[in-house]
C-alpha cells in the first residue's frame, strides 16, 4: 500500500511538475548560432539569460551549430518537425532557405517597422531582399575579406601592396621558397566556403558574375575563365595540396606572406594568447617557427580592395532568421527577442565577440563610445583610423548574388552546392582544364536553378 | 500428427513472428518504400512534394561524377577489404603461437579499433600536414630523400591510398579477433597429423588452416564489404576529396539544401547495387 501511495504521490508530483513548467515557459526561442566557440557561445547564452530574466516565461535555448552544417541540419529538424524559431547564418544560406518557403517573413517585417528601415545600411538589407520584396532575413553583423600581408618583407623585396592582379602574383612568386618551407599567398583550393569567398573577390574585380540584371545565367565568360587561370596560377604558390583557411596558422608561424581573409582575424592577430590557441602545432617544438610574433600585427597591413578591371571589395553577412513556428506565443517571443539582440547594449556586447570581424549593420552603433571600447582593447591596438579603412569596404560590397540592386536567390542554392569550390579544386589540384571544368559548373548551376 | 494439431501449429508460428514482421514493416520495410516513392519526387523542406518521374534517376546515371565514384568505391572496397583480411589473418596466426607477454601484446593490437575515428583522424592529419607536419620534416628535412614537400592526405593521386591504409589500420584488429576465436577452436591434433604426413609450415597452413577458417574468412569479407560499400565518417573526415559512393552521395543530396528526391534515387540504386552484390557472394563464393 506504502509503495502504491508513493507511486501515486510521485507520479503526481511528476505531472504537475510538466504541467507546471509548460505553464511556466509559455513561449519558447530555439535559437541556432554559427558561433560555435566556447567563449562566444558563453556570451550568447549569457544575453539570452538576459532576456529570460526580462521576460517571463519565455525560454531562449541557444544551439552552436557549425556553419557548414546549418543548412543540412535545418533540414533534418524540419523534416523532424523539430525547426528552431531562430537562427543566424550567413546571407547565402539564407536566401537559400528563403527560397524553400520555411522563413517567417512577416516578423522580419514586423521588427524593420520597430527598429526604423532607414536605420539598416541599405546594401546589406538589399541583399537579404527577395526578389518579391520580402525580407528573408535581417542582417546582423558583416565581414570585410581582403588581403592580409607582411609589410615588412614587402618592403624588404620592393613590393607593392597585394592590391592590384599584378601586384599579388609578383608578390606571391617572389615570397615563395619551397625548399625553406615558405609559401607566398593563401588561395582557398579545398571544396568548401572559403574558395569560393577568395574567388569571388576576384571575379568581380574582373568584372565576372553569375547573373547578369534580367536574371539570365551568365558565368560561362571569358571574364571568369581568366579569373579561374590567374587563380591557377596563384595556386602555384600555395602550400602544398588543397587548402583553406586554416592554413592562416602558417601566417602566424612566419611561413607564409599573405593571405586573403576576413577582418576576423583581426583579434587573432593582435591577441597573442588567441593566436597561441590556434597554433595547436607549435607542439612539435622540433620543428622550426612555431612560436608567436608580437610584432605581427606591426607588420601585417591589409589589402580591403583588389582592383583589376574594376575595385572589388567582398564581404558577406550574417542575418536573424525567424523560421515560421507553429504557436504564436513563439513567433512573439522571437520577436522579442529579436529586437532585444538589436538594442545597443545587447548588439555591442554580441559584436564585442569579434572585434572587427563582426560589424555593424545598424547606422550609429559604430560611432557608439561604447562600441569602441571592445574589453580586449583590439579597436586601440589598430586605432580609429585604420578601423575607419577596413569599415569602408561596406559601401562598396557586392556579391554574385546582387546585380543592379536586384537579388538572385539562386546564387545562394549554388553555393549551398559549393559548385564554384569544387571547379576550383578540380582546376587547381587535380589539373583540369580551365574551359572543361567552366563548362561542367555552368551546366551544374543550370540544373540547380532548372533553367 | 492431425490436420487440427497442424493448423494449430502454424497459427501459433504465425503469432510469434508477428511481432517481428511488424517491427521490421515499420523499421525497414516501411522506409524502403517510402524512399522509393521519395525518388519520382523533388521534395522542398516544407514538404511540398513536385512528381517529376524518373528525373532524379535519369540526371545521377547521366552524372559522370557518379561513375567516377563507383570507380573509386570498388578500388577502396577491393583495397580495404583484402587488407584487412590479409592483415588480421596474419596478426591472427602470429598471436596463436605460444610467447611472452602474448596476452599483453594481443590486447595492443586491438587498440585503433577501440580509438574514437575522430581524434584518429586528426592524429594522422597532423603526422602529414604539409608544412608543419611529422612525416614531411623527416623525408625531407632530416633523411633528404626529396626537395618537395607532399600533401600526402590532400593529393588526389596519393589520398585514396591513404584513406585505404587508414582504415585497413583501423579495422584489421575486428579481422584479427574473429580469426583468432576460429583458431583456437582448431584441434591439435589435426596439425600433427598433418605433420606426420609430412606437411611442413605451409602445408599445415594451406591443409589445415585455411580450411578450418574458411566460413570465418567469408564472414569477415561479407561484413566488410556491406560496411565499407557505406563507409562514410573515415573518408568524410580524412579527406573528403576522395569521392566513394557515400561521399557522392553526401556532396550530391545532403551539402547545402537537402535534396530528398535525389537522395532517395541515390539511395534505391545504392540497395539494389548491395543486395545484388550480396547475392552474388553468398550464393557463387560462400555457396550456402
Amino acid at each position: 500500500m506504502k509503495t502504491k501511495t508513493s507511486l501515486f504521490v510521485a507520479g503526481t508530483v511528476l505531472a504537475n511538475g510538466l504541467l507546471i513548467s509548460q505553464l511556466a515557459h509559455a513561449a519558447t526561442v530555439e535559437f541556432w548560432t554559427a558561433q560555435t566557440q566556447t567563449d562566444r557561445l558563453q556570451n550568447i547564452e549569457l544575453l539570452a539569460s538576459t532576456f529570460e530574466a526580462l521576460n517571463d516565461g519565455v525560454t531562449v535555448k541557444v544551439v552552436a551549430v557549425d556553419e557548414n552544417e546549418m543548412a543540412t541540419q535545418m533540414a533534418a529538424a524540419v523534416a523532424a518537425g523539430t525547426t528552431p524559431q531562430l537562427i543566424e547564418v550567413n546571407s547565402e544560406i539564407i536566401m537559400a532557405l528563403g527560397e524553400e518557403g520555411i522563413v517567417d517573413t512577416k516578423t522580419h517585417q514586423g521588427v524593420i517597422q520597430d527598429i526604423g528601415k532607414s536605420r539598416f545600411h541599405k546594401g546589406a538589407l538589399t541583399t537579404l531582399t527577395s526578389p518579391s520584396g520580402e525580407y528573408y532575413g535581417l542582417p546582423y553583423h558583416g565581414f570585410i575579406q581582403g588581403i592580409w600581408y607582411r609589410k615588412d618583407w614587402f618592403d624588404e623585396k620592393g613590393l607593392a601592396a597585394p592590391n592590384t592582379w599584378e601586384n599579388i602574383e609578383k608578390a606571391a612568386k617572389a615570397l615563395t621558397d619551397k625548399a625553406n618551407n615558405q609559401y607566398g599567398i593563401l588561395v582557398g583550393t579545398k571544396q568548401d566556403s572559403y574558395t569560393e569567398q577568395v574567388f569571388t573577390q576576384l571575379a568581380l574585380s574582373n568584372n565576372a558574375s553569375q547573373f547578369d540584371a534580367n536574371g539570365n545565367l551568365v558565368f560561362n565568360s571569358p571574364a571568369t575563365l581568366e579569373t579561374i587561370e590567374y587563380y591557377k596560377e596563384l595556386a602555384k604558390y600555395n602550400p602544398p595540396g588543397p587548402q583553406n583557411w586554416r592554413a592562416r596558422d602558417y601566417y602566424l608561424q612566419g611561413k607564409m606572406g599573405m593571405f586573403f581573409y576576413s577582418t576576423y582575424i583581426m583579434d587573432d592577430l593582435a591577441l597573442a594568447e588567441v593566436a597561441k590557441g590556434s597554433l595547436s602545432s607549435a607542439n612539435f617544438k622540433e620543428l622550426s617557427g612555431g612560436t608567436f610574433d608580437p610584432e605581427l600585427v606591426k607588420n601585417t597591413e591589409f589589402a580591403p580592395i583588389i582592383t583589376h578591371k574594376s575595385a572589388a571589395s567582398y564581404g558577406t553577412l550574417s542575418g536573424l532568421v525567424a523560421l515560421k513556428a507553429k504557436s504564436a506565443e513563439d513567433t512573439k517571443a522571437t520577436k522579442d527577442f529579436i529586437e532585444f539582440m538589436y538594442d545597443p547594449a545587447s548588439y555591442i556586447t554580441f559584436l564585442h565577440m569579434a572585434p572587427g570581424g563582426m560589424n555593424p549593420m545598424l547606422k550609429g552603433i559604430a560611432e557608439d563610445p561604447a562600441y569602441l571600447e571592445d574589453p580586449n582593447g583590439v579597436f586601440k591596438l589598430y586605432g580609429a583610423d585604420k578601423m575607419k579603412q577596413i569599415v569602408s569596404g561596406f559601401d562598396n560590397l557586392r556579391s554574385f548574388s546582387v546585380v543592379e540592386g536586384k537579388t538572385f536567390p539562386a546564387s545562394g542554392a549554388i553555393f549551398a552546392k559549393s559548385v564554384i569550390p569544387r571547379m576550383i579544386y578540380s582546376v587547381t589540384i587535380e589539373g583540369k582544364d580551365p574551359q572543361a571544368a567552366l563548362n561542367d559548373a555552368e551546366a551544374e548551376m543550370k540544373s540547380i536553378i532548372g533553367q | 500428427m492431425s490436420s487440427v494439431l497442424i493448423k494449430n501449429e502454424s497459427r501459433l508460428g504465425l503469432k510469434l513472428v508477428a511481432p517481428a514482421v511488424g517491427i521490421i514493416g515499420l523499421l525497414v520495410i516501411y522506409p524502403i518504400l517510402f524512399n522509393i516513392y521519395l525518388s519520382f519526387f523533388d521534395v522542398q523542406l516544407n514538404g511540398t512534394k513536385t512528381f517529376v518521374g524518373m528525373e532524379n534517376y535519369t540526371d545521377l546515371l547521366g552524372n559522370p561524377r557518379y561513375y567516377h565514384s563507383i570507380g573509386v568505391s570498388v578500388i577502396y572496397l577491393i583495397g580495404t577489404v583484402a587488407g584487412t583480411t590479409i592483415l588480421g589473418l596474419a596478426a591472427a596466426i602470429l598471436m596463436n603461437q605460444e610467447f611472452r607477454f602474448r596476452n599483453l601484446a594481443r590486447g595492443l593490437i586491438l587498440l585503433p579499433y577501440f580509438a574514437p575515428v575522430i581524434s584518429v583522424v586528426f592524429g594522422w592529419q597532423f603526422i602529414f600536414d604539409p608544412v608543419n607536419g611529422i612525416y614531411n620534416h623527416v623525408v625531407v628535412d632530416v633523411l633528404h630523400l626529396t626537395d618537395t614537400r607532399e600533401n600526402l592526405i590532400g593529393n588526389p593521386d596519393s589520398a585514396l591510398f591513404v584513406v585505404i591504409i587508414f582504415d585497413i589500420w583501423k579495422h584489421f584488429p575486428i579481422a584479427y579477433l574473429l580469426f583468432l576465436a576460429k583458431l583456437q577452436s582448431v584441434p591439435k591434433d589435426l596439425y600433427e597429423a598433418a605433420a606426420i604426413d609430412g606437411q611442413n609450415a605451409w602445408g599445415r597452413f594451406w591443409h589445415v588452416t585455411l580450411p578450418e577458417l574458411r566460413f570465418v574468412i567469408a564472414t569477415v569479407v561479407l561484413l566488410r564489404i556491406i560496411w565499407n560499400l557505406n563507409r562514410f565518417e573515415d573518408v568524410y573526415l580524412l579527406a573528403p576529396n576522395v569521392e566513394t559512393l557515400p561521399i557522392f552521395t553526401y556532396y550530391q543530396a545532403f551539402a547545402g539544401i537537402v535534396d530528398q528526391g535525389v537522395a532517395a534515387a541515390i539511395s534505391v540504386i545504392q540497395l539494389l547495387v548491395l543486395v545484388g552484390l550480396i547475392w552474388l557472394y553468398v550464393r557463387k563464393v560462400l555457396k550456402w
